[in-house]
């Protein structure tokens, strides 16, 4: 985490130091600082939405599919808690990873449990769920477009640069820098969990070694469910955090699933700091070309430079060598 | 032992799991077989009742909208039966028979619309179909009905260019919308405009009639920019808007990538004041979904809007919001698929008090030159061409979410199919009685608006 923020900080810096040269002769290169900057955007939402799928499949070798839903259902939470108690936005955030994560312990329970091993069938069963999810959601709050408020104290935007009349030329809006931060926040006390807890060990032993960790004496059953209901709950707080960018609906996950794999595969999934790299390589290099370009084409660019990347390194950027 | 149960759960609930699927997609297609009558109340349809199909999604990404046209279409057809509403004075029923709607759910998928409206055509035999939303969905389906020679009624504001004798077009056509937005924007707002949408085919042809008309009257579009369906992130779209400083943003994005811009639009700083949006497919429903600080001082070019003061709106408004709830908004869209139902029914009324059949030839004959006080203003089925005498309205959104009418014309506006700025003189004039020849004309000559 302290390496991305200094890393980001570094491009910042760069481009502002190349930018006092420009500052006469173009006017793109200020429109491209802005867009870079801004990319921090787009980057923070796949951090956010790719962190919960890391842990699922990264960790968990669940292919879930359903993720997409447990984002939708977060958002739902944030809706529910903010028209019935007029809640802040950040503090609905506990109720959405407490029911998302009770969900997604349940769903382990009765499905996921029994698939281990499967890919293919939990792959199947986890998208026949988010089905399933998107109809109840459906049929408990039809299918109108539902709109959450962001906080009025986190409106306006950070202006770094302004020309000569006052206009804003790079700035960026204080919820996207919100959004970073709390991927950033959500990412280190993931890491500190796996990392620096005996629960962690226990995950990363289960992981490598099921039967021996049963031996050992640890109760892979618990710890299977706790890690699953960990990862929908980090779905359910992105679903909270990105809502007020956009409108609540039953079928919204579906929008961010494709993105989230993206960023699990190329970062690689044997670390959890391959999710940074990952959305901040997608989300800065979909946010320049698509600046160059448009929109559309730079998602065909991008989609392609991941399906080469998996060709030839299917195990993504940033992997630990293992012993098989 | 253990892994023997494991296998046998394990094929267990595979089984349970296909039953499950097979359950839904019975389910789905159960809904084809006629469900009678509207939204629950199973009253008593009578005598030999009237076969209309209903093709709306109420699942998958168009729902959204599909549902609320559904929505509107139940509350006419509720109204015809029962005699109440615009149909007070014409008995329960279209000359003493009701109407049997029958209600398919195409799940948002367009090749569902083909292979619906032919179960529908073929085995519910329906006399007519009221139903489709996006231009996909219209032209998966327009083969359907031209080959089988049946009708549509299709309800939506759209690109033009097409002029088919089967399908009745009850939303605007180019020059209903399109005509009256530009001038307005380039007078009030500059000459430059920014014009973005979603990428598919409305949109695209919407925004190149939306630049002939701009650049016709000495504009310019400084720039033209597309999001996937379904895209909400804005980002990089509001960076150019940003850099290009248009005087005014054109936009048709559709579906719920509308509230994701307009919020993200406001967000990143740019006011209403500096860089207004003119929007198509804006409606109270996207606006009541992003919540109406963000498209405070926007705008829109609709034929209907849901503070439009005559009594049949008043009507219109409260009926709904007693069928369906005191939250619910109506839009343009909506009132369409609602005047529509109106059209089709006067037109069977006509057809069974000449005495003759119901089927294709007569209701097509009997639906031209309909007229009809809808809650937009007196409107009319075009003799000629199928499609309908709109009123053409512009209007500015105000805090509480609702519309403040700035331009209206006075009357209906005659609707012209095929964009004059692309091709110019070209009109549709089907013959009577219609023997489904080529209808397009070309005159080569301006066209001058026409006016109810």
């Amino acid at each position: 985490m302290f390496h991305c923020i200094s890393f980001s900080t570094g491009v910042s810096l760069y481009f502002l130091a190349q930018e006092e040269a420009e500052v006469t002769t173009g006017i793109d290169g200020l429109a491209i600082l802005n867009q870079l900057l801004n990319g921090f955007g787009i980057v923070g939402v796949l951090l956010l939405t790719g962190l919960g799928l890391a842990i699922t499949f990264g960790v968990m070798r669940i292919i879930n599919l359903a993720h997409g839903e447990f984002i939708m259902l977060g958002a739902y939470v944030t809706f529910v808690m903010q028209s019935t108690f007029q809640m802040d936005l950040l503090l609905t955030i506990p109720f959405a990873f407490i029911v998302t994560a009770a969900i997604g312990a349940v769903v382990e329970f009765i499905i996921i449990r029994r698939l281990y091993g499967n890919p293919l069938e939990t792959l199947l069963a986890t998208w026949g769920l988010g089905i399933v999810l998107q109809g109840i959601v459906k049929l408990l709050f039809t299918a109108q477009l539902k709109y959450v408020k962001a906080p009025a104290y986190l409106s306006g935007s950070l202006v770094l640069l302004s020309d000569s009349s006052g206009a804003a030329r790079v700035a960026i809006s204080y919820y996207r820098l919100f959004i970073v931060l709390v991927g950033l926040a959500l990412l280190g006390i993931t890491m500190f969990l796996f990392y620096g807890t005996s629960w962690g060990r226990q995950i990363r032993a289960v992981t490598q070694n099921r039967d021996m960790s049963k031996c050992l004496g640890v109760n892979t059953q618990l710890i299977d469910m706790g890690t699953f209901a960990y990862g929908c709950g980090l779905a359910g707080i992105a679903g909270t955090v990105i809502s007020p960018l956009k409108s609540v609906a039953p079928p919204m996950g579906q929008d961010y699933l494709v993105d989230a794999w993206m960023v699990v595969v190329t970062g690689g999934v044997d670390r959890l700091v391959g999710i940074l790299a990952g959305s901040f390589l997608i989300g800065e290099s979909n946010a320049l070309i698509a600046f160059l370009l448009n929109d559309p084409l730079a998602r065909v660019i991008v989609l392609t430079a991941v399906i080469v990347l998996i060709r030839y390194r299917p195990e993504g950027l940033f992997t630990v060598q293992k012993r098989v | 032992m253990s892994r023997f149960v494991r296998k046998t759960s394990r094929r267990k609930f595979l089984q349970y799991s296909s039953l499950t699927v097979g359950a839904g997609v019975l389910a789905a297609c159960g809904n084809t077989s006629s469900k009678s009558s509207s939204s629950g109340s199973t009253a008593d349809l009578g005598e030999n009742p009237i076969k209309v199909g209903v093709l709306y999604s109420t699942t998958g990404s168009i729902a959204i909208v599909e549902k609320s046209l559904q929505d509107a279409t139940f509350l006419a057809i509720d109204q015809i039966n029962n005699g109440t509403g615009p149909w007070a004075n014409n008995g329960a029923g279209i000359a003493g028979r009701k109407i049997q709607m029958v209600v398919v759910n195409p799940n948002s998928d367009w090749d569902l619309y083909n292979q619906m409206a032919k179960r529908l055509i073929d085995e519910d035999k329906v006399v007519a179909v009221l139903g489709c939303y996006t231009s996909a969905s219209r032209k998966s389906v327009l083969p359907v009905f031209e080959e089988k020679d049946s009708l549509l009624y299709y309800p939506v504001y759209y690109e033009g260019n097409e002029c088919s004798s089967n399908v009745i077009y009850t939303g605007a056509a180019p020059n209903q919308q399109i005509t009256d937005s530009v001038p307005y924007a380039y007078k009030n707002f500059g000459p430059k405009g920014f014009f973005i949408g979603s990428d598919y085919i409305y949109p695209k042809e919407s925004n190149r009639i939306a630049r002939a008309e701009l650049e016709n009257i000495g504009g310019q579009v400084v720039g033209d920019e597309y999001a996937a369906l379904g895209t909400t992130e804005f980002i990089t779209i509001i960076n150019k808007i940003k850099a290009a400083k248009p005087d005014f943003v054109l936009s048709n994005l559709v579906g719920d990538s509308i509230p994701a811009f307009y919020r993200q639009y406001k967000d990143a700083g740019i006011k209403a004041e500096d860089i207004p949006i003119m929007a198509y497919p804006t409606t109270e429903e996207e606006i009541q979904a992003m919540g109406p600080e963000f498209s405070t001082g926007h705008y829109t070019s609709f034929n209907y809007f849901q503070t439009v003061d005559t009594p049949e709106n008043k009507a219109f408004v409260d009926e709904f919001k007693a069928m369906f709830g005191q939250n619910r908004v109506t839009n343009g869209v909506m009132e369409a698929a609602y005047l529509q139902t109106f059209f089709m029914a006067q037109a069977m009324k006509k057809v069974l008090e000449e005495g003759d059949e119901l089927n294709t030839a007569t209701i097509r004959e009997a639906t031209r030159g309909q007229e009809f006080n809808a809650p937009q203003g007196r409107v009319k089925v075009d003799p000629d061409n199928y499609h309908t005498y709109l009123h053409s309205r512009i209007a500015r959104w105000k805090e509480d979410g609702q519309a403040e009418i700035v331009f209206s014309t006075d009357s209906a506006v005659k609707p012209i199919p095929w964009s004059q700025a692309l091709y110019k003189g070209r009109i549709c004039v089907h013959p009577t009685p219609d023997d489904r020849s080529n209808p397009t004309k070309e005159t080569g000559k301006d066209l001058e608006p026409e006016f109810l």
